[in-house]
């Protein structure tokens, strides 16, 4: 076959596509395929330059962020207003969730560390997508409410442990 | 650089002259071509701009109908196709049982009067132009009349010689505005989605944001105003046609369009059925029925009580100066369209302008919350 023809005629792996990609996404994981063809026309994707700033901390945020390819780093101000690495992001991680909510101040700065590209979700074109498909709408939801109280539980654990050993550290000062 | 010599005056002159002129010659050539491509653009899209605002009127109206279908899971085309076929049954249904309107009949009838019409008010118009003159003798004799006939001949000629050219004109509309609110109602969330998506990252979700609440508000203002004229312009026809008067259909259009401007609007719609009526049917009974079906009906209990609180949010109301000021800026670009879309599109941009102040005060307000927070 002539190169030209096998080349308009090929079709692209699933494997490539953003749908595809957005199902590997753990908040999503729940979705078919159509649902996750759906979503696809949700999300914005940004590319972001290497020191970009994708949002600093105050900002009123209004979405999360999926990280596509490159790396994201969330730095959040500590007491003497240095800047503290909270963590290093890479490829299928994603942050800012909670804005996704309510329209609140973001609590961490996020920087682009090499190019990369973004791929974001926003509360006006979910609001819209419950509006107009509810039954996707809240499989989405459904599925980002699953991965915040997993997180919730985690932190709640955390909590406990930490608040288990000051207790152990305090009754060792007492005797 | 210190090789180059110091330029003489002469030299410096020369210089100066010579930048000056090619300046001036850019200017002028940077203008003339920019006044060219403008007179291209405003030729190519002359003809677009009327059959372009009715799809865009057309395609909010229909948007809530398509969302409705396609919330039954069917594509938004098919959305779109079925909600094309409801209304072309429902129109082929009303043909059949009303039969196709006889606007020929109509428009000639019309031909006919107009000049019979003019030349009462004209009558009536001078008839108080002499008793004025009776009781002021030193202001100067105006020739009111004159005015009047002139511009009513002129009317009338327009009438007569656009006629089979505006029979064209609502030919190629047929066809032209059902094309592009199909194309409207599918494609604009992604048109717009790519356009927002030009925005520089920093600002991307401001953006989106205040978007998303405009886009909202003036859907349902626009939408509101569409619904508000096309009840006043039917209540209208309705009260009519129970009298003898003729043109009851198309008064009730032009009441309807004319609503759309707010204060001077329902007075100018006004003044065409009652002309009519005192013409045709004297004062009476039927026309005092007239009157109040224009004031009290439709522009007191229909408009201000029931219709604007349920439709128009008060955020869009502009001060009668601003509705002046876009009546004449209006009449200035588009004449007699542009006076009618002027004030709605003034609100428009009161609405945008409303929406992203408030959207700014509550990102102001919640910075000074953090920063308070910090110290």
């Amino acid at each position: 076959m002539n190169p030209l023809w096998s080349n308009i005629f090929r079709k692209p792996g699933y494997e490539g596509t953003l749908a595809y990609f957005l199902g590997t996404v753990p908040t999503f994981a729940n979705l078919g395929r159509r649902d996750l063809s759906f979503l696809e026309t949700l999300v914005h994707i940004r590319n972001y330059n290497p020191g970009e700033t994708v949002f600093s901390e105050g900002d009123i945020g209004s979405g999360m962020y999926i990280i596509r390819s490159g790396k994201i780093r969330i730095e959040m101000k500590d007491e003497q207003g240095q800047d503290q690495i909270q963590a290093d992001l890479e490829t299928g991680d994603f942050f800012g969730e909670i804005a996704l909510t309510t329209p609140r101040r973001r609590i961490a700065t996020a920087t682009a560390t090499e190019q990369t590209v973004l791929v974001g979700l926003f509360r006006a074109d979910v609001l819209d997508a419950i509006r107009k498909h509810p039954a996707i709408a809240s499989k989405i939801l459904l599925g980002l409410t699953r991965v915040l109280s997993e997180r919730l539980q985690h932190a709640g654990l955390r909590l406990r442990e930490q608040s288990y050993a000051h207790l152990d550290s305090g009754n060792e000062d007492q005797p | 650089m210190t090789a180059l010599p110091r330029p003489t005056g002469r030299a410096k002159n020369l210089v100066l002259f010579l930048v000056l002129s090619a300046g001036i010659a850019t200017g002028i050539t940077i203008f003339s071509s920019a006044s060219t491509i403008v007179d291209w653009v405003e030729t190519a899209t002359s003809g677009l701009f009327l059959p372009v605002l009715l799809s865009l009127i057309v395609t909010f109206l229909l948007d809530p109908l398509v969302q409705f279908f396609e919330r039954t899971q069917i594509s938004r085309t098919t959305s779109i196709f079925a909600v094309y076929a409801i209304f072309l049954i429902l129109f082929i249904t009303l043909l059949t049982l009303i039969g196709p309107p006889n606007w020929r009949s109509m428009l000639d009838a019309l031909q006919a009067d107009f000049p019979r019409y003019i030349s009462r008010v004209l009558e009536y118009l001078n008839s108080l132009l002499a008793s004025v003159h009776n009781q002021f003798p030193y202001l100067e004799n105006y020739d009111i009349s004159g005015k009047v006939r002139q511009w009513a001949q002129g009317f009338l000629g327009i009438i007569l010689l656009e006629t089979p050219r505006s029979a064209m004109r609502i030919g190629s509309l047929f066809l032209l505005v059902p094309l592009f609110s199909f194309f409207f109602l599918r494609d604009s969330r992604r048109i717009m989605r790519n356009l927002i998506s030009l925005t520089p990252n920093r600002y991307f979700e401001m953006v989106l944001d205040i978007y998303d609440h405009v886009s909202w508000q003036l859907a349902n203002f626009i939408r509101g105003r569409i619904l508000e004229a096309m009840l006043i312009g039917l209540v209208v026809w309705f009260g009519l046609s129970l009298t003898d008067i003729r043109y009851a259909p198309l008064l009730g259009v032009i009441a309807g369009v004319t609503n759309l401007v707010p204060y001077i609007g329902p007075i100018v719609g006004m003044v065409p059925g009652l002309v009519i009526a005192l013409v045709d049917l004297g004062v009476g009974p039927q026309f005092w029925w007239i009157f109040c079906v224009y004031l009290l009906i439709a522009q007191v209990i229909l408009d201000n009580f029931i219709l604007i609180p349920i439709l128009i949010s008060r955020v869009s109301n502009l001060h009668p100066l601003w509705v002046i000021l876009a009546i004449v800026m209006g009449g200035k670009l588009y004449g007699v369209l542009g006076m009618i879309i002027g004030v709605p599109i003034a609100s428009v941009i009161k609405i945008a302008i409303l929406e992203i102040r408030h959207y700014r005060s509550s990102f102001n307000s919640a910075r000074e919350i953090l920063t308070n927070h910090h110290d």
